[in-house]
């Protein structure tokens, strides 16, 4: 099982991918309201073709870029990691805990996410409209009348990217059969979502079916995050007793006793046949034979989970951090949003787009 | 390397001289030299009188010997046991460590005296934790001037085979019973010896008989031996004569000997080689480049070349069980006391690899057990006194003894019993399981007697004796490496004849070694004079390696699932927040 269907791959395409549909969604919400169907048929199907095109384009560039990766690893994986592969699938297995944990609170805020993009997008429209600014150059011109087209192909593009390098970060230490499934599942899903955050369906289903999902997202990550240390143990423990001792199966020997909280001579994620472990490791990050070390770091990363939340929870609500001068951190915050956003016109447009967010809702 | 067979024969034949007197006596005095048998590393050797190899112990049928052991290593006890000898009345010269003896401390002396009345070929080694390999080994050869097969040879010559290691065993063992050793892999030697050297020459005459008294005193590995162009006829195994048998080549284990004669050829046109080779099965890695074998050469003429040995296709080694013993000694056919040791290698809780008989590994008393049986009066009787970890049976004078040996390990072991020579009624193949009585009805009508026997991997030995030799006499793989993990029984017989045998009778010497190393000398096998089944105290092993959930275990489980289920709350709390604050 685990050798065809890499969970943390899932989680990975199923958030990128519905990153881009809700930012392709939120374009086609746009041409929608702005030229209907109605108001100016032939344009607004051109306009439809292009962001197509842009979603399809960035889509086979992705891909290509990530076969070409993907391959091309799997062929030095080989010949570099096998002499030190618990080292390897430790480093990796951090690696891909912190990646899904920065990236795992954003599926949080969609929703907020839905919002930003149509700030962006009528921004993007509303300078071709002002013909005051400057223009200079073909290309910039040739920019302006493809926007609908270089958006989507721009945001796919840089998606599609993350994902690819996300997914070559977690998925090092896997066999290169548990990918396709996975990344199949997970665009589905990105796609199916985005698809309901489109037709505006029921949102607190929504944001409950997005609350599941993080959550096996961090159980998955402090899962890899126990594996990650577990397999740096396994390494200095293969480095003292040798590799035979080491991979004698999961009797005494196979782990360094001084170090062990627990050890059942069973249920082995690694072996071949205890498949249902296996999930059971990728899922919760299971161990037949737990470390001070794994248990510890598990219980660590939950503790700066918790911790991280309830920081941005506290902040999201009274603006500030804690032990923060609540001015000072309005300041702040006042000063990186605007940092984000250019300058002082844009507040005006992002008025001008929220405005027409709710003509679109209408 | 090669030095001429003259050196050993020498001082051997100047010996036989000496042998009227019917008292030989050896000063020993044990110390570190230097010594480099394999050509390859100059190594701490432990040597007798400032030289090693050390000399034979030579004596004739009837003798007394007498060795006057002086500790001169500096940093190590030692102590000396001659193997194969029955120490009839004389339980406390067998040599063991904590067992029969203090070890003998450094700058302290020792003496062994005792008679030796049976004749072949013995040898002597320390009995002190793994200590013989470092060099404390050599030949012990009893001449008999009533030997059945006196007329079948002209002369003798003793071949020693040993494996050989460059580390010294102080820093071996400690690596090997170790958290780093886990699965109890034995060092591999770095090299085989013949006569504690290699491309041995022995001068032969052609047209005469040989007796070749060969013998392993390797610490680990077995070895299998063969002349070329010379067929063997085994006369003598482990101190036992036997029916003359043909063999080409023979399996001897550690501590094994075998008596061989070989009819020269009456040419004097080509020389031939002899090897030992090392039986690899018993290595868990063999490293690069180890050369198992070690080459030696009959020497006809020594002008002629020395062919280099052949290739052999596969080993097929002559099979000891079907050996007959001279004396025709019928088998025990009742069997007073019959008892059964299981053998096992497992990790004990401080990671390390241990062998366990029954279920328990053999750690030493605090009291010698000889000292213990003479000091406990009628309680000398009673196991319980012995200790925990002595693997300790009680036998009654002159009952008949069945060992049932059950190897439940995939490896090759050879036992020795101290104070006998034993009947193997029945040794399985590989594989064949426990031991079951119904299994094997056949038993030879003479079986074959010796002191060390070889059972095979995951298979089973009976073994058979009468206890007519007072004493306490350890039962132990002769593995050096598998005695320092405990492979190791003790036997008590017939304790209270023991005591009326040695009682108020242990010499100065010996008592001395005990008082120098703070060891007491009696009491049970905790030193506990007052209450005899008290073991508070004893020397214990390891306890046991935590079975799966323990409660610390459980602990870390729970808080791990708690710390998740806390961890999604919070994440649930965050993720409604916001749309909360947008329907206000």
């Amino acid at each position: 099982m685990v050798n065809v269907f890499a969970v943390p791959v899932f989680f990975i395409c199923f958030r990128e991918c519905l990153e881009t549909s809700i930012i392709v969604s939120v374009l086609l919400a746009f041409l929608k309201q702005t030229l209907g169907p109605e108001r100016d048929a032939t344009t607004h199907k051109k306009l439809v073709r292009q962001i197509w095109v842009g979603v399809a384009l960035g889509i086979f560039i992705c891909l290509c870029i990530g076969a070409g990766m993907i391959g091309a690893f799997y062929g030095l994986n080989k010949n570099v990691f096998e002499k030190a592969e618990n080292i390897w699938e430790g480093i990796f297995s951090l690696v891909a805990a912190i990646i899904i944990t920065l990236m795992g609170a954003a599926l949080l805020r969609i929703n907020k996410l839905q919002d930003k993009w149509r700030v962006r997008i009528a921004k993007a429209v509303q300078s071709k409209d002002e013909s005051s600014l400057p223009v200079q150059g073909r290309f910039k011109r040739w920019c302006e009348k493809y926007a609908m087209f270089i958006l989507p192909f721009i945001t796919v593009l840089r998606e599609g990217l993350e994902a690819v390098i996300f997914i070559a970060g977690v998925g090092l230490g896997m066999p290169a059969s548990a990918f396709p499934l996975a990344v199949l599942c997970g665009l589905g899903a990105g796609v199916l979502v985005g698809y309901l955050i489109y037709k505006g369906g029921n949102r607190t289903s929504l944001q409950i079916f997005l609350i599941v999902s993080t959550c096996f997202l961090y159980l998955v990550a402090a899962g890899l995050f126990s594996k990650g240390v577990w397999y740096l143990e396994m390494n200095e423990w293969v480095k003292l007793a040798g590799e035979e001792a080491a991979e004698s199966g999961s009797g005494p020997g196979s782990y360094d006793i001084r170090k062990s909280v627990w050890h059942v001579n069973c249920c082995s994620p690694g072996e071949r046949g205890d498949g249902g472990w296996g999930i059971f490791n990728s899922l919760f990050g299971w161990q037949n034979s737990a470390t001070y070390g794994s248990v510890i770091s598990y219980n660590l990363y939950w503790l700066a989970v918790i911790v991280g939340f309830l920081l941005l929870g506290y902040k999201e609500r009274t603006g500030h951090w804690p032990l923060q001068k609540p001015s000072q951190a309005v300041n702040e915050v006042e000063s990186e949003s605007s940092s984000h956003s250019g300058n002082v016109i844009e507040k005006k447009q992002e008025a001008v787009a929220s405005s027409n967010v709710h003509e679109l809702r209408e | 390397m090669a030095i001429s067979l003259s050196s050993i024969l020498l001082p051997v034949s100047l010996l036989l001289t000496l042998v009227d007197a019917a008292t030989v006596t050896y000063d020993f005095d044990i110390s570190w030299v230097y010594a480099n048998p394999d050509g390859v590393q100059n190594r701490p050797t432990i040597g007798i009188n400032g030289k090693w190899p050390i000399p034979p112990i030579i004596a004739t049928k009837g003798d007394r010997i007498i060795v006057n052991a002086m500790n001169s290593l500096g940093n190590e006890s030692t102590s000396l046991h001659f193997h194969g000898l029955y120490q009839n009345g004389t339980n406390h010269m067998d040599g063991p460590e904590s067992v029969t003896q203090c070890g003998i401390p450094a700058g302290g002396s020792f003496t062994y005296n005792f008679t030796v009345d049976q004749p072949g070929t013995y040898w002597y080694h320390s009995h002190t934790h793994g200590q013989y390999p470092d060099g404390l080994r050599g030949p012990l050869i009893v001449h008999d001037p009533d030997s059945p097969h006196k007329d079948l040879y002209d002369e003798e010559i003793v071949l020693t085979f040993s494996d050989w290691y460059h580390d010294l065993m102080h820093g071996l063992l400690a690596d090997f019973i170790s958290i780093k050793n886990p699965g109890g892999a034995e060092p591999v030697p770095n090299s085989a010896l013949v006569n504690d050297t290699q491309n041995l020459t022995v001068s032969i005459q052609p047209g005469k008989t040989y007796l070749f008294r060969i013998i392993n005193m390797g610490a680990f590995a077995a070895q299998y031996v063969w002349f070329e162009g010379h067929t063997m006829k085994i006369v003598e195994v482990d101190g036992i004569y036997t029916e003359p048998a043909e063999a080409n080549m023979i399996y001897m284990t550690a501590a094994q000997r075998y008596s061989v004669v070989i009819t020269t050829k009456n040419s004097t046109d080509a020389n031939f080689a002899f090897v030992g080779s090392m039986d690899q099965d018993l290595f868990d890695n063999i490293p690069d480049g180890l050369n198992p074998n070690v080459t030696g050469w009959l020497v006809y003429d020594e002008k002629k070349e020395k062919p280099a040995p052949k290739e052999v296709e596969a080993f097929e080694p002559f099979d000891d069980f079907g050996l007959v013993p001279q004396d025709k000694e019928g088998i025990y056919d009742k069997v007073d006391h019959s008892l059964t040791l299981n053998l096992k290698m497992d990790n004990l809780g401080d990671g390390a690899n241990y062998a366990f008989f029954n279920d328990v590994t053999y750690m030493p008393p605090k009291v010698p057990t000889l000292y213990t049986t003479l000091s406990t009066g009628p309680n000398a009787t009673d196991p319980t006194i012995y200790g925990s970890n002595t693997n300790q049976f009680v036998l009654e004078a002159n009952e008949v003894v069945e060992i049932v040996l059950n190897n439940d390990d995939p490896g090759k072991h050879p036992f020795h019993l101290h104070g006998h020579a034993f009947q193997v009624v029945s040794r399985s193949e590989d594989e064949a399981g426990a031991y079951t009585p119904s299994s094997s009805t056949s038993f030879p009508q003479t079986p074959m007697r010796r002191d060390t026997v070889l059972v095979h991997p995951n298979g089973n030995i009976v073994l058979r004796f009468k206890a007519d030799n007072p004493g306490v006499w350890l039962f132990h793989c002769h593995i050096e490496w598998h005695v320092a993990s405990g492979l190791v029984a003790t036997m008590i017989e017939d304790p209270l004849g023991l005591q009326r045998q040695l009682s108020g009778k242990i010499p100065e010497s010996h008592l001395q070694a005990c008082k120098d190393s703070n060891t007491p000398t009696e009491g049970n096998a905790a030193g506990n004079t007052v209450n005899l089944l008290d073991l508070k105290g004893e020397n214990t092993s390891p306890g046991p390696l935590p079975a799966g959930f323990t409660a610390r275990g459980i602990v870390a489980l729970a808080f791990s699932i708690l710390a998740a289920f806390l961890g999604m709350g919070i994440i649930a709390w965050y993720g409604f927040a916001p749309i909360k604050a947008k329907t206000r």
